[in-house]
């Protein structure tokens, strides 16, 4: 056949950043990002164009999936920023922002581009560095035998995001259950290779925040209440025993696919499967099963059979409970209803009761041993809140686990920007004469090259601030501070409290300067270790670390793009 | 494609639409509630709705914001089933606030933590005027004295508080309420709890709907009495209630009877009537009563083909031998009523008649759990289940009422219930005029929630805008007593709480105005002239709800009777309409997905990524 519409030409851009237009839309994401930034940044509205599901969120891993755009330009550095966040959660707005203001410094300094790259990646070589030293000044030990800093750190990840609207005792709330939850996660004797175990959350709309919950086991929907009476039974035993199905025990044929069966008019073939369901039922009263949990539908008529038996009866669990219940419970699941069930399959359970939240009935299951797994119920007054809620207490369990990997944390609110950047611009200064020629640039091109990856470092600090306020950084140890535009400079210090991050508390002899502005680049000083003073605000350092990383190479990769070619078709 | 659209900041767009949207709402509020009609210039379909949900219901709006009030007035309907009209005008009456501080050049963070700040103060007035409803209306004769000593040691006595079951605070002795305390607040705590008294607290909690509070209270005694080992089982359990809604009937016809009460044929009618006074054997359904029926998630085997020498394979023969197999099972488990939450086709309900056992249809959860409990029957999904240990016995039936008419086929009113108490109530609602029972029907359920929520609560709130006065004092209070010592961080704070409180004002002279015969004007100077007497120490709660119905009740020298609010419905409900602000408030940006760049492009607003 021949062709109907004729082939359009394929599209080439050569040197997209200098295209107006490519441009402009970065500068918008930039924009869009950027009003996303901290907690009180400004929400976005997601939803398609003719009148579907209203989200309301300022989370990265919520917007930047709604994200797409005609500009693979657009695309490549979403794709990027998504990446990061699938691995490490957090810090996925920081990697975007300062991507985006690093292709736009770099632009506006009118450097060579491979001259950019090549200061970018030997700055972040300074900043990566520095961020590993052991007297980095903007590095917390996390201290394990206390739950504070872990609090802190799980409070600044959930209240970062306004969307969940939560009252300052609500955020506390939550921050504390977070911890509770991944430590609760976490083997207390396990010997060998140690595998954390999995929170897993169930949301209840239209109640109190101060009604969620964490429980250690595992809470199960029940779905037909009408099966509750006999539950009361059970507590008095020592260890009972569970079988868990991932086969459909419905009675259908769901195992047939698309192959064709012939049979007689007088074969039933419904009460043929039924009967085998029932053989499976005998086997498990014979064997003293007390909980019979399946993945799936169980046939009414096997229900009532095991009922009938004394034995508490589970089904739709669902696919994401069949992992945690089978560590809980050291159950295999099992996959045919052909067979006689091995003995090993069988799983234990310590204690079983029923907890009502809300209109959900649930069962919950206890550990027969020390277990890794807990249930966290998140209760809150609307379905757009709650989903904000959820969304990000899975993002602070995911920081609280890389804590495990490096028992640190970076200071927040804006002070470890503000701190490295004012690092980096000291450290690149002393070691001008040196790193010229090691980068074969001019010294011209060194400054130039500094100035931008500092400022665009400031400018993600200054990104947290959106009602006017002024961006400000105190001259010895180059935190952030905010200043609101509407007071007046002489009382500077009365009105400025304290930094970003709460460790720095402002002082008459102290000086700021307004970020983003000239100032005279000096060592910015450690702050004397007072245990009395902790920060008020911690940033994940493993995300932060990676998402540094991810933005300079991001960056560099779209500042390396020569050409781009478009097939229309 | 995406597009996205920045909400200018000074005229929010969001807030204008929120503000927008609740100003449907104005003439739901009140006692005196106003229909409204909603037609489809399209198809021409129109609509009456009785309630701010209903219009929500019929609207079906689209755009974000619209979809994001729909989503939390929903979700206080799910648990309240009233105050959603209270919330969304709050919403709209706080948004517009929040927009006039826009305008002033107040930063979106100051205005959150002001706001947040009054609506801590609100709550903690509501937490502090709360009445704790045992012992409520009962007549005490030591009021006055222990009142008065009340009053004296008001100052001194700050914090003191006495507890009972849970935890609610009886006295409101307090720095600031001591002078506003409510005229039947019990002062001394009693000796043994008392029993609330239904009667008088459903009075002060019909807020206009006195015939459907009554049916409510009605319901109440039925259980209550139907309860006798427990004679203080004073909770109302709502989820025993249905409603039967009976078109064609006069409103006063409305009743509630024990039991359930089922419209069925004739032929079924007369089985009833045999079955009269006797103790039945009862069997149930969860699902459909047929031969096809199969339970949830069960997929119908596609593959199957049927292979025979012979031609009939007809389905009609074994729908019969299925029938004729289940008749023969109830006839030996001598089981004559059988109730099913799905459907039954006439060709069983009759050949079920044949042999004088009545099925009754599309039978409510709820009523099969209580008939489960009572009776001891087990529901299941299939009729062979059924065996000696599912079938429960103690089952009741009786004609109630012939409601044939010459047009319609028969229909018999018949009261299915148990020898056992099952604490089943039915209430009838009747009225002439169909498209009127919707809302009668509305009106019934949401004094049913507000008595149930209030018994389970075992607080109320002064009603008739006494609750509201109380904040709105104590916000002017507080917005003129701190603002000095807070440092220049805070210092739109006055003018916040200021407006906040103009936001109750608004909300209480406008139910004024609706409950009528009063201007808005009027209900404004009353209402800023009650709060002057309020600061000069005058009780305003007594004063106050007088004033509120002098409308009514002008000419009869009757007491004014106690209005009450319900605590958990009006916290929600205050709460919902902040969230719903600060959402709306904080939202920058739309962010559209799925825009076509040629057609949607010409549109200016729009900034395509």
């Amino acid at each position: 056949m021949s062709r109907l519409v004729k082939k359009t030409p394929s599209l080439c851009t050569d040197l997209p950043l200098d295209n107006s237009d490519i441009c402009n839309k970065l500068h918008l994401l930039r924009q869009l990002l950027r009003s996303c930034f901290g907690p009180t940044a400004r929400l976005k509205q997601v939803h398609n164009n003719i009148g579907g599901h209203v989200v309301t969120t300022s989370t990265s891993s919520v917007l930047l999936p709604a994200i797409s755009s005609s500009q693979p330009f657009i695309n490549l550095i979403k794709t990027s920023i998504l990446n990061h966040v699938s691995r490490f959660s957090d810090c996925g707005l920081f990697a975007a922002i300062l991507c985006l203001s690093l292709i736009e410094q770099a632009k506006q300094s009118g450097l060579r581009g491979n001259v950019a790259i090549g200061m970018n990646k030997h700055l972040l070589g300074l900043c990566t560095n520095y961020l590993q030293r052991e007297d980095c000044g903007c590095k917390v030990k996390l201290d394990f035998c206390s739950s504070q800093n872990l609090i802190t750190l799980a409070r600044s990840v959930i209240s970062s995001k306004p969307a969940c609207v939560l009252t300052e005792p609500e955020a506390l709330h939550i921050s504390k259950l977070a911890v509770q939850a991944f430590l609760l996660t976490v083997p207390c004797n396990s010997q060998g290779i140690v595998s954390l175990g999995k929170i897993v959350t169930v949301s209840v709309e239209g109640h109190a925040v101060l009604n969620s919950a964490v429980f250690p086991g595992l809470l199960v929907d029940m779905h037909d209440v009408f099966c509750l009476n006999k539950v009361d039974h059970l507590h008095s035993s020592p260890l009972l025993s569970m079988v868990l199905f991932s086969v459909s025990l419905a009675g259908d044929l769901s195992e047939l696919g698309d192959g064709v069966i012939e049979v007689h008019p007088g074969v039933d073939i419904d009460s043929q499967i039924l009967d085998q369901l029932l053989e499976l039922g005998k086997q498990v009263v014979r064997d003293e099963v007390k909980l019979f949990v399946c993945q799936q539908v169980i046939h009414p008529v096997l229900q009532q059979y095991l009922r009938s038996h004394g034995i508490i009866v589970i089904e739709r669990l669902g696919i994401t409970l069949m992992e945690p219940l089978t560590q809980l419970t050291g159950a295999q699941p099992v996959a045919t209803m052909h067979t006689t069930i091995p003995a090993k399959a069988y799983g234990k359970v310590r204690d079983l009761s029923i907890r009502q939240f809300g209109s959900k009935t649930m069962l919950h299951l206890h550990p027969p041993v020390e277990s890794a797994i807990c249930s966290m119920i998140l209760c809150h007054r609307n379905e757009t809140m709650l989903s904000e809620l959820k969304v990000v207490c899975q993002k602070t369990e995911h920081v609280l686990r890389l804590t495990l990997r490096e028992p640190s944390a970076l200071l927040g609110g804006g002070c470890s920007e503000a701190h490295l950047a004012a690092y980096v611009r000291h450290k690149s200064m002393n070691e001008i004469t040196e790193a010229v020629p090691a980068l074969g640039c001019s010294q011209t091109e060194y400054l130039l090259g500094v100035e931008g990856f500092c400022r665009s470092l400031e400018s993600v600090a200054a990104a947290l601030e959106h009602d006017g306020g002024n961006a400000l950084m105190d001259l010895t140890h180059a935190h952030y501070w905010t200043h609101r535009p509407d007071v007046m400079t002489e009382n500077m210090e009365e009105s400025l409290g304290f930094c970003g991050c709460g460790l720095v508390e402002s002082s008459p002899n102290q000086k700021w300067t307004y970020l983003n502005t000239k100032y005279p680049e000096f060592s910015p000083a450690a702050l004397s270790r007072d245990v009395a003073v902790q920060p008020h605000v911690l940033d994940s350092f493993t995300a932060k670390l990676n998402a540094l990383q991810v933005a300079v190479e991001t960056a560099n990769l779209a500042l390396e793009v020569r050409y781009l070619i478009q097939d229309l078709n | 494609m995406l597009g996205s659209t920045i909400i200018n900041h000074r005229q929010h767009v969001g807030l204008q639409k929120l503000s927008g949207l609740a100003g449907i709402t104005h003439s739901f509020l009140g006692p005196n509630k106003k229909y409204k009609f909603i037609q489809d210039e399209v198809s021409g379909e129109s609509a009456l709705v009785f309630s701010c949900f209903g219009i929500f219901e019929n609207l079906q709006l689209t755009c974000a914001v619209g979809q994001l009030v729909y989503e939390t007035i929903q979700a206080q309907q799910k648990v309240y089933h009233t105050g959603s009209g209270c919330l969304l005008f709050l919403a709209g009456a706080w948004s517009r606030a929040a927009l006039e501080f826009l305008q002033s050049g107040i930063s979106v963070a100051d205005i959150i933590s002001a706001m947040s700040e009054g609506m801590d103060i609100c709550l903690d007035v509501c937490r502090k005027c709360s009445v704790s409803t045992d012992g409520l209306g009962v007549e005490k004769p030591t009021v006055e004295a222990s009142q008065a000593s009340g009053h004296l040691q008001g100052t001194t006595k700050v914090g003191h508080k006495t507890l009972h079951g849970c935890g609610q605070r009886k006295i409101k002795l307090s720095r600031h309420f001591y002078e506003a305390r409510s005229e039947n607040a019990s002062p001394v705590p009693q000796p043994h709890q008392q029993r609330p008294d239904i009667k008088h607290i459903a009075e002060g909690l019909s807020h206009g709907c006195v015939d459907a509070m009554n049916l409510v209270v009605e319901a109440s005694r039925i259980q209550s009495k139907s309860n006798p080992q427990d004679i203080r089982c004073s909770m109302f359990d709502v989820t025993k209630v249905v409603t039967c809604v009976l078109p064609g009937l006069p409103e006063d016809q409305a009743c509630v009877l024990p039991g359930c009460i089922v419209l069925v044929s004739a032929e079924q009618a007369l089985v009833a009537h045999h079955l009269k006074e006797q103790h039945l054997k009862v069997a149930l359904i969860n699902g459909d009563l047929a031969e096809t029926y199969r339970h949830l998630g069960f997929k119908k085997p596609t593959g199957i083909q049927c292979v025979s020498d012979q031609s009939d394979c007809s389905s009609s023969s074994k729908d019969e031998e299925w029938m004729e197999k289940i008749v023969t099972l109830l006839l030996n488990l001598q089981v004559n009523l059988i109730l099913v939450s799905g459907l039954v086709s006439e060709k069983v309900i009759q050949r079920c008649c044949e042999h004088r056992m009545l099925v009754v249809e599309k039978v409510k959860a709820s009523v099969l759990r209580a008939f489960a409990n009572a009776t001891g029957a087990v529901p299941v999904t299939y009729a062979m289940q059924w065996s000696k240990h599912c079938v429960g016995s103690g089952a009741k039936v009786a004609i109630w009422r012939d409601l044939s008419s010459h047009e319609r086929k028969p229909s018999i009113s018949v009261n299915i219930s148990t020898v056992a108490n099952s604490e089943l109530v039915t209430v009838i609602l009747t009225s002439c005029v169909q498209s009127k029972l919707q809302a009668v029907e509305e009106q019934f359920w949401a004094c049913a929630y507000r008595l149930h929520h209030t018994l389970k609560d075992k607080v109320l709130l002064p009603g008739a805008g006494v609750t509201e006065m109380l904040c709105i004092h104590q916000l002017q209070r507080q917005a003129t007593q701190h603002v000095k010592h807070h440092r220049a961080a805070n210092h739109y704070r006055a003018a916040v709480l200021h407006l906040m409180a103009d936001g109750l004002i608004d909300y209480i002279s406008t139910v004024m105005v609706n409950t009528g015969r009063v201007s808005k004007v009027r209900a404004r100077t009353a209402v800023s002239q009650q709060l002057q007497d309020c600061n000069t120490c005058r009780g305003v709660d007594a004063k106050f709800s007088q004033l509120f119905l002098e409308g009514e009740q002008e000419d009869s020298d009757a007491p004014a009777v106690k209005i009450y609010d319900n605590l958990s419905v009006k916290q929600e409900a205050w709460r919902k309409a902040l969230d719903l602000v600060f959402l709306v408030l904080q939202t920058d940006a739309e962010v559209i997905t799925g825009v076509d760049q040629q057609t949607d492009a010409a549109q200016e607003h729009l900034m395509l990524l």
